[in-house]
């Protein structure tokens, strides 16, 4: 059972990674503001996939600090970006 | 039991990873801004969320940090995504084949006043 689960695991891994180099050729090629907006953020949600993926491969639970920082980050960037588009300026 | 748990995280892990690249194919597909919101917004919820619900069915795992995290995601998830919308409404991104826009109308409601 733990070997499919690792094979799981690494094929789950592989199909983020594809996913995020996805999103990254579409925020550069997005058509308005907020379409690389919503990429950038699609981005590193993904990338706490990736890390919570990490954390289960390699069975150390250090990974998930990483991923909450990379959450609360992503959460607090992406409402003041969004925030600095609607108004024009930042404060 | 360990053979039951380890079950369940593979079935999550695989059901996480469907609903990621169902959210990132809708990114792309989907016509206007509005509509892609809705598809990225699955990603964070349950995408991750079921990747973690695999971290807490493994228990050497830190399961309380995925818990915490879980609950971060569920909060924070619908309100960048209310953020964005918001954002994009206000500097006048057009709705493909929208039928209502209520918050069109509530702003032309309170210019009128």
């Amino acid at each position: 059972m733990s070997q499919i689960l690792s094979v799981v695991l690494n094929i789950a891994l592989a199909v983020h990674v594809a996913l995020i180099a996805v999103c990254v050729w579409r925020v550069w090629r997005g058509e308005n503001v907020i379409d690389r907006l919503i990429g950038a953020d699609l981005v590193g949600t993904l990338m706490l996939a990736v890390l919570v993926l990490l954390a289960l491969i390699l069975v150390n639970a250090t990974y998930i600090d990483v991923a909450t920082g990379l959450a609360a980050l992503g959460f607090v960037s992406t409402i003041a970006l969004a925030k600095y588009i609607a108004d024009q300026q930042m404060f | 039991m360990q053979t039951l748990l380890q079950l369940i995280a593979i079935l999550a892990v695989i059901l996480g990873t469907v609903f990621s690249v169902l959210g990132v194919l809708g990114f792309i597909r989907l016509p206007d801004v509005y509509t892609r919101l809705h598809a990225t917004g699955k990603v964070s919820i349950f995408g991750v969320v079921l990747l973690l619900l695999a971290t807490v069915m493994l228990t050497p795992l830190g399961f309380g940090k995925g818990l915490v995290l879980i609950a971060l995601l569920v909060i924070g998830g619908p309100a960048t995504s209310h953020a964005i919308g918001s954002a994009a409404h206000r500097i006048g991104i057009p709705m493909k084949r929208a039928i209502r826009d209520d918050l069109g109308a509530l702003e032309q409601n309170q210019a009128g006043e």
